[in-house]
């Protein structure tokens, strides 16, 4: 899925003898699903420490949220996009919209939440030097005034566009013990697919079986029975957040709340800085930068380090999750014992 | 105003819906051994992995399931704002098609819908969907 293939790294860095390669998993979905894949690369021996990254040029290149390029036919070969595009149906804001137009109808979700949640993304941008968004502070006039994507998304529901990348080393507990760095435990990770899923990427999802539940419902359950944690253990965590929606799905798909309280929810300040357990917590891809998820990990790490710039006091479990529709993934990051 | 997206016809899983449309019909695939719709559709049944599935017409009607109003413009033949409408269909509520209204109406979630077909040039014709009311006004004329 990365444009940046694994050749291309094993040149630049001068490796020698790498021993396994993968590709994991679609976009967004992928991450976490990628750490989980080195990790059983690790415990089956097949490698000793693997480096997972991602690599974007969204900001000057390949704007994947720009619409398909024009041209006259559409769909075929399993892309379904013939029952899309030719109706004008052509972003993945205009996507998700969608969906959001669907939990607006499901549980009167409002303006405000979508703000709110865009606002916590931005206002810990505004304490994380590295973020994209740092020293641009946004609030609630400014949220409502920006011009409107695709209703009900406006400008600030949507995460940004940017050049950047993320790496994490994965490495076997034992080794990690004496290396310079707090190692991050990865406590447990899941992969799943949402229910009643069809073929094609992102337009199909809007057909399936009620898209407000995304795969995340199935990650969620897989991923806290592997962790022997609930959400109540969970003291702060990075949600994919390649739109506001996005954050309200999963925080009611991991059990934080109830299906439709998750508005009402950001609302409370419960996932803010302050909060009980705060969320995308470097600003996330709304306000940090969007580099497919891969920062959320990146961040996970440090929250359990202790290094984060908005940082959980005694932070000893992080949840992380990874784009929410289609194959998704999730995982728990620990400090060690 | 650049030329209007035209649908892929040839793909065997989906042309046949594309082959009813030039011909007035709205069909839907549905699944014979657990009786539900699968849009979109695919040679097996995606609730139960059943081959036995067939194209059955639909009555062309169905309620709205969700829209979204394009306020952001990004390709040449959909000036904004338009809106994307995505129906339910009465005869298989699993099954949830596409349409595409001009301008930014006034919707309700669950209203009723109509298929009509929107010809797009050289024999194309796409089933679109539009407000059950503005259908019988028409239809009046
Ligand atoms: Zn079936």
């Amino acid at each position: 899925m990365d444009n940046t293939r694994p050749a291309a790294i094993i040149a630049a860095l001068a490796l020698k003898d790498v021993g396994f390669c993968a590709d994991v998993g679609v976009g967004g979905g992928a991450p976490a699903a990628m750490v989980g894949t080195a990790a059983a690369a690790i415990m089956s021996g097949q490698a000793r420490h693997v480096l997972v990254y991602r690599s974007l040029n969204g900001r000057s290149q390949g704007r994947l949220g720009a619409a398909i390029a024009p041209r006259t036919e559409a769909g075929g070969l399993g892309s379904y996009d013939e029952f899309f595009t030719p109706y004008g149906l052509l972003t993945a804001p205009q996507s998700f919209a969608l969906i959001a137009q669907r939990h607006r109808s499901l549980y009167g979700t409002t303006d405000a939440q979508f703000g709110a949640t865009a606002i916590l993304c931005r206002n810990n941008a505004n304490r994380t030097p590295h973020a994209q968004m740092f020293g641009k502070p946004l609030d609630m006039d400014q949220y409502l005034a920006s011009r409107m994507i695709s209703t009900p998304l406006r400008l600030f529901d949507c995460c940004l566009e940017t050049d950047g990348a993320a790496a994490v080393v994965v490495t076997s507990s034992e080794r990690a013990r004496d290396l310079r760095q707090p190692p991050a435990l990865v406590r447990a990770t899941a992969q799943a697919g949402a229910s009643g899923m069809s073929g094609g990427m992102m337009f199909p999802s809007i057909t399936w079986t009620e898209p407000t539940e995304v795969a995340a419902s199935n990650v969620a359950r897989q991923l806290w029975s592997r962790a022997g944690l609930g959400p109540r253990e969970i003291d702060v965590a990075q949600i994919y957040d390649c739109f506001t929606i996005t954050i309200l799905l999963q925080l009611e798909a991991y059990g934080f709340c109830a299906a439709g309280e998750a508005g009402p929810m950001v609302e409370s300040g419960a996932v803010s800085a302050t909060g009980r357990m705060p969320i995308n917590t470097d600003g996330g891809n709304m306000s940090g930068g969007y580099i497919h998820g891969l920062n959320h990990i990146v961040e996970g790490v440090r929250q359990i380090r202790g290094t984060a710039s908005v940082q959980k006091a005694d932070a000893q479990t992080c949840l992380v999750t990874s784009g929410p529709v289609g194959m998704s993934s999730a995982l728990v990051l620990a400090r060690a014992a | 105003m650049s030329e209007r997206l035209h649908p892929a016809e040839w793909d065997r899983d989906t042309g046949p819906f594309f082959a009813a449309a030039r011909e007035g019909r709205l069909v839907y695939r549905r699944c014979n051994a657990c009786g539900r719709g699968n849009h979109v559709p695919m040679a097996s049944c995606r609730y139960c992995g059943s081959t036995e599935t067939e194209w059955r017409e639909s009555e062309g009607t169905g309620t709205l399931y969700s829209w979204t109003t394009v306020m952001h413009g990004v390709h040449p033949a959909w000036p904004v704002p338009y809106t994307v409408v995505i129906v339910a269909l009465d005869d298989a509520p699993d099954v949830r098609l596409t349409g595409s209204l001009p301008g930014a109406p006034e919707l309700n979630a669950g209203q009723a819908m109509q298929v009509w077909f929107e010809s797009i040039g050289e024999g194309r014709v796409l089933p679109n969907w539009r407000p059950a009311e503005a259908k019988q006004e028409r239809g009046q004329s």
